[in-house]
């Protein structure tokens, strides 16, 4: 119920400017005309203003902190600006003058809409002047990761060298803004720290590393609690796999191999061969009851665990899933091959396992009492026994790992290329200074993503000398060298214009938008040669961009920027409600159908009121369940038509529908707000500063919406209520993770029905996204403002409207296509 | 303004930085006659989602008032605290306000205040600088509701970034590094100091080039240069210090709901060694309600809608968090300050409480907060105005609590003085 009033900076500003406005205006009023009025402006727009606006926005009354009848003729400042664009907007929508006050004709609201429109792009016209805001930014965490796997061609899909650093502050969900992205002593700090971990990494060994091969045949504890068993049972002959990991209290949800609890020697590519089974697929207990769907093949899953980290058999906070097998239900080999960084260690999980094992121990004994032996006794060490020896529970067997590697490194590795320089042999002998001077001057370039200046480099040199009058070895000192590169300003900061020409500046931003990770040599080659200049060039590199793998960056950081789509997971649903989020890894599923939605509506360039409504989505089986939907063939996403006129587009999927709730109850307050903010792009102002705040109170009959309508009775509340809740209340047959619900339970049926401002009126979700489409256009500029203030990394102002109108002006022809937008969006970078 | 002040602190800190006092250890302390006043401390305990209003608010005041439900975990040490009734920021925003608990201010607000938004416990770290191996230790995590408690922020509005178990405490408190590692961590130093002369450099040189809007932004840099140069040299003084024995075995990590007596030991011990002054403790994240034999979550509970089912769990979480608050308290009077007869708890003022006023209905208002310690005059409730136009800001009482540490300052964020009624023993 909280977000909204984490303030967007532009309501702010409009508060400010509202003060702001009052104040200046005071001095005209006594003289309205001072200003002269040679087109009739005042003519047409004031005695408008006077007839069906001021009874509301006047002396009187202050209805949304406005007051037109003190309003400036002329559009003389930003302030001003905002209240005419708004009043043409309110206009344009239809949503003022409210429905039950006087209505202007057809003809006159028309002629006032021009009137101010005029004025406004007169204002516009008038100033083109330089951006005041800042534009030096230095690059957020995901940035930088990114950038450091390209520079140096590492495989981050375990190394995290920002996982230290400070959480990024992020202003209306925007992680990119300059002005929110500050630099600390501690993150500078960590920048240092850093800096020595992806070069020591890039380094890496300084000999070809000889391939290895480790076997485990025997010995196969897991965790002490299920230890006790295994010992009995097998003698540790086999792991055995039970829980997800998505459990509460693990019992055999990671097979670690305590024997190799050490991990790989050094980073690369390692085989993993052994042998699994699949056991008690097909069960004797009721498949709801244990959640599990016995038509299903178990699938294994391997992640790297680190014991310096903490216990293997217990989740990490780093352990990105590594690959996933479908495991036949007879013994089998099996053979993967799986990037590991040195210290880390594969781990065995079972993703389509039980839920609670320790729980599901005697709950097992106690519902199927028949099959179990009498006189049993009590406690989770009996029961866990039992269970286990006498039970028939799905679960997967391994045993017989061999692993070897590193395999297929080429030498020197392409890390110590890009370290040294792409002709780097990989012999460590010393290089005269000449020599280390290019090589190190190269590196800088690709670092800042611009040549080097020579006196950058002379103060990379001065590191190298130090090091080697301390006696460093050549190396060793040309490593620390690189380092100095990392923490310098010129990688750390995204320039607008460097001493090297803008053109750099453009590959740049046009990288860190679609990439969110530096340019590349084709990229920089054409800012060389100018031909970046060209807008038909840069059309062109959007979509090689946009083809390239590296834009799915684009719609990681662009839905964490737009939805808030990262925060999802930041408040977890309850587990006692909603255990099948944890149970199929349902937040996960849900982040990836959104994901995989959006990448399509970029590669296939299909109109953006997708979002709005769409006739098809992405899920796996899990997803489809939760949905109601029939599950697909096989364990990985599948596009699929949504036939469900209730799931089409974003408000159908759970990301959306979960992250807009807490986790444990909805808010038609926050989804409503959430519509206002990233789908129409109107944030509501704050309550004023004296309201009473709500105080759930679920004992009686009440439902929310008998709540609002009380919050609603007051006058003051209602101004921005009637605004918010009806949107909200359009969601309320989804529950706090997306799932379809008819009743709040207990009897208290849900009425999704509401009518907006302007007095049209819906049933439910499908209703109200036909009301959504009839609005696209508003969506349209909502999104398209979003695409802007991503690419450029600040929040948008008043005397951005301009270009927005002229990118919509350009894409409308062909109904907003999301890839085309985007290609707009960088044209204006 | 901002820059002045930022000015002023980098000549703070070079004047402070360069003489390390060696730790009042209590042997080395025992050679020395007597000390002067035993150096002041501060802890800084908040939560996520607050205190139940209706367990909290004793409903007497003053000195004869009867311990709450959630207060008589404190029974033992009533005559060493204080609670105050009707103290807050004057700030909204439900769970995007808790991190305002040490500030006043919220984060994205901070840029607008001359301190830019720096919490209460970073202000005293400030104060000690180099006096202490670690100018003050943050325990906590990333994880949370919206990213937790984050309790503790520097100047520039950024979070100091916790330490996120017992286990790393332990590790910066106690474990020495051995001789091939303090040789690799003293040329680390070496080399990150001319790292920090060649990207200052850059820095000054790229500025020449920079519109007075970038410049700014890039003055952030610079000032981040000069800090981590100051915390250079003080990681080469404290170097040739050996840390202090530990008088414990190394701790496991098991989630903050079982790590919390560990964590307010070593907190302790960190005091008792004059490893720091400073401590923070955000208790937020991987607070587990599961630790304590309940099946439903934290933040579920926090939800309650009066339903008395759901207030007596939520109670029974908040119940243990008092409980290992008064243990701590428990532990700082049994340790004798060195050569003296007082007790730690008198010269360490220990602050408890949240940003969250009241979870259920998502408001900031009417925060829970105690103070013990710290050789102020307890052992009542202060009640102060609930009426909007004579409230007294929270901050007020950081204004008291930073002039007992040692400073000399009237204000903090949005305070209009010290805390009145709040008088030293």
């Amino acid at each position: 119920m909280s977000s909204w009033f984490h303030l967007p900076s532009v309501s702010r500003v409009m508060l400010i400017a509202m003060t702001a406005l009052l104040i200046v205006t005071t001095a005209f009023a006594d003289s309205p005309n001072a200003n002269g009025d040679s087109d009739g402006f005042a003519n047409v727009v004031r005695p408008f203003l006077a007839t069906y606006c001021q009874d509301c926005h006047g002396p009187e009354d202050q209805s949304g902190d406005r007051r037109f009848d003190q309003l400036a003729i002329e559009i003389d400042s930003d302030n001003t600006l905002i209240d005419y664009q708004d009043i043409v907007d309110q206009l344009n929508l239809g949503e003022m003058p409210p429905e039950d006050v006087d209505q202007p004709s057809d003809e006159v609201r028309q002629k006032v809409i021009d009137a101010i429109t005029e004025r406004i792009a007169a204002y516009h016209e008038s100033n083109r002047s330089v951006s005041d805001q800042p534009i030096l930014r230095r690059l957020n965490a995901r940035e930088y990761r990114n950038t450091i796997a390209d520079l140096f061609q590492l495989d981050v899909t375990i190394f995290d060298p920002t996982q230290k650093f400070p959480r990024d502050q992020t202003i209306e969900h925007l992680d990119n803004v300059g002005e929110t992205l500050v630099i600390s002593g501690h993150l500078l700090a960590r920048y240092l720290d850093a800096a020595d971990q992806v070069v020591t990494k890039a380094m890496g060994s300084l000999e070809p590393p000889a391939v290895q091969t480790w076997t485990f045949k025997d010995g196969f504890r897991q965790q002490p609690e299920i230890d006790q068993v295994h010992r009995k049972t097998n003698r540790f002959a086999h792991m055995t796999l039970y829980d997800v990991i998505g459990a509460d209290k693990h019992e055999g949800a990671y097979g670690p191999i305590l024997d190799f609890a050490a991990g790989v020697p050094l980073d690369g590519i390692y085989e993993i061969r052994f042998q699994a089974t699949a056991v008690n697929r097909e069960h004797p207990y009721d498949p709801e009851f244990l959640g599990t769907d016995p038509s299903e093949p178990l699938r294994l899953g391997i992640r790297p665990g680190n014991r310096e980290v903490g216990n293997l058999h217990l989740p990490q906070p780093i352990e990105p899933l590594l690959a996933e097998i479908e495991l036949s239900d007879e013994p089998q080999e099996y053979s993967v091959r799986v990037h590991l960084d040195a210290g880390y260690t594969p781990r065995f999980t079972f993703r389509n396992g039980l839920m609670d094992a320790r729980n599901l121990w005697s709950r097992l004994i106690k519902t199927y009492r028949d099959q179990f032996p009498k006189n049993l006794k009590n406690g989770i060490v009996a029961a866990r026994y039992n269970a286990i020896a006498l039970g028939e529970l799905p679960q997967i067997h391994i045993d017989n790992i061999q692993i070897r590697g590193p395999l297929h490194q080429d030498w020197p590795t392409a890390s110590q290329r890009a370290l040294f320089g792409k002709d780097w042999d990989g012999t460590l002998t010393e290089r005269d200074e000449e020599e280390t001077r290019e090589r190190l001057s190269n590196l800088a370039a690709n670092a800042y993503r611009r040549p080097a200046t020579e006196q950058e480099v002379d103060r990379i040199m001065s590191v190298f000398r130090t090091r080697r009058a301390v006696g460093k070895e050549w190396h060793q000192a040309y490593a620390d060298a690189a380092k100095a590169i990392l923490c310098s300003p010129g990688f750390l900061y995204l320039e607008e214009a460097s001493s090297a020409g803008p053109d750099y500046g453009l590959a740049s931003k046009l990288a860190y938008f679609l990439w969110s990770s530096m340019p590349d040599k084709e990229l920089i080659r054409l800012a060389k040669s100018g031909e970046l200049q060209d807008p038909k060039m840069v059309r062109q590199q959007v979509v090689r961009m946009l083809n390239d793998p590296r834009s799915d960056a684009f719609v990681d950081g662009f839905l964490g920027s737009w939805l808030g789509l990262r925060d999802l997971g930041s408040s977890p649903p309850d587990r006692g409600d909603f255990q099948a989020f944890y149970h199929y890894n349902l937040d996960e599923a849900m982040r990836e159908e959104t994901t995989l939605f959006t990448r399509y509506l970029i590669d296939e360039n299909l109109p953006i009121t997708e979002f709005l409504d769409s006739s098809f989505t992405f899920v796996n089986r899990p997803l489809a369940r939760h949905y109601g939907m029939d599950p697909p063939e096989g364990y990985e996403f599948q596009r699929v038509s949504v036939s469900d006129p209730r799931r089409g587009g974003l408000l159908g999927q759970a990301s959306v529908l979960t992250l807009t709730a807490n986790g444990i109850d909805t808010s038609p307050i926050v989804r409503g707000v959430w519509l206002l903010e990233n789908l129409l792009g109107t944030p509501p102002t704050p309550p004023p500063p004296d309201v009473e705040p709500l105080d759930p109170d679920v004992r009686g009959a009440k439902t929310i919406r008998d709540q609002l309508e009380k919050h609603r009775s007051t006058a003051s509340c209602n101004e921005c209520h009637r605004k918010i809740d009806p949107l909200g209340f359009a969601l309320e047959n989804f529950d706090p993770i997306g799932g379809w619900r008819t009743s709040y339970g207990r009897g208290k049926p849900i009425d999704a029905s509401g009518e907006l401002r302007g007095g049209v009126a819906f049933n439910n979700v499908v209703d109200f996204k036909k009301v959504l489409l009839e609005r696209s256009d508003q969506f349209a500029r909502a999104l398209t403002g979003k695409l802007l203030a991503y690419a450029t990394g600040r929040p948008l102002g008043p005397r951005d409207r301009p270009v927005i109108d002229g990118i919509l002006e350009t894409t409308e022809l062909q109904q907003h296509r999301f890839a085309d937008l985007i290609t707009e969006v960088a044209l204006q970078l | 303004m901002t820059k002045t002040l930022h000015a002023s602190r980098r000549q703070f800190l070079r004047a402070s930085g360069v003489a390390i006092a060696l730790p009042t250890l209590e042997s080395a302390a025992s050679a020395n006659d007597k000390p002067a006043q035993p150096p002041v401390r501060m802890v800084c305990v908040g939560n996520e989602f607050g205190m139940y209003p209706q367990s909290f608010w004793p409903s007497e005041t003053g000195r004869d008032y009867k311990l709450s439900h959630l207060l008589e975990p404190l029974e033992k040490h009533r005559q060493d605290f204080t609670v105050f009734s009707h103290l807050d920021h004057g700030l909204k925003g439900g769970h995007f306000a808790v991190h305002t608990f040490l500030t006043g201010v919220k984060a994205q607000d901070a840029k607008a205040m001359p301190e830019g938004g720096i919490s209460m416990d970073q202000r005293a770290a400030e104060f000690v600088g180099s006096q202490t191996r670690f100018p003050s230790l943050t325990i906590g995590s990333e994880s949370g509701l919206h990213g937790g408690c984050r309790m503790s922020w520097t100047r520039t509005g950024t979070r100091v970034p916790p330490i996120s178990g017992p286990r790393e405490l332990f590790r910066r408190l106690f474990v020495n590094e051995n001789e091939v590692a303090k040789l690799a961590a003293s040329d680390r130093l070496d080399l990150q100091g001319s790292i920090l002369d060649a990207v200052l450099g850059d820095a000054k040189s790229l500025s020449k080039r920079l519109n007075p809007n970038d410049n700014q932004k890039l003055d952030e840099y610079l000032s981040s240069v000069r800090d981590v140069e100051v915390k250079l040299s003080l990681d080469r003084q404290w170097q040739k210090v050996p840390k202090p024995d530990a008088t414990i075995d190394e701790p496991r990590d098991e989630g903050l709901t079982k790590d919390l007596p560990k964590i307010y030991d070593l907190v302790a011990l960190a005091l008792q060694t004059d490893s720091t002054r400073v401590a923070t403790l955000e208790v937020g994240g991987s607070f587990a309600a599961s630790d304590l034999g309940i099946r439903k979550g934290y933040h579920g509970l926090s939800h309650h809608g009066h339903v008395k089912e759901s207030v007596k769990l939520l109670v029974q979480i908040e119940r243990y968090q008092v409980e290992q608050f008064a243990r701590f308290l428990e532990k700082l009077s049994a340790i004798k300050q060195p050569g003296s007869d007082h007790s730690l708890l008198e010269s360490t003022m220990a602050l408890f409480g949240s940003g969250m006023g009241n979870a259920n209905s998502h408001t900031n208002h009417d925060l829970p907060v105690i103070l013990a310690g710290g050789g102020f005059q307890h052992g009542r409730h202060l009640s102060y105005p609930a009426k909007s136009n004579q409230r007294v800001p929270l901050c007020n009482l950081y204004v008291s609590m930073l002039q007992r540490f040692g400073l000399e300052t009237d204000f903090f964020a949005n305070s209009t003085g010290t805390l009145r009624d709040l008088e030293l023993a």
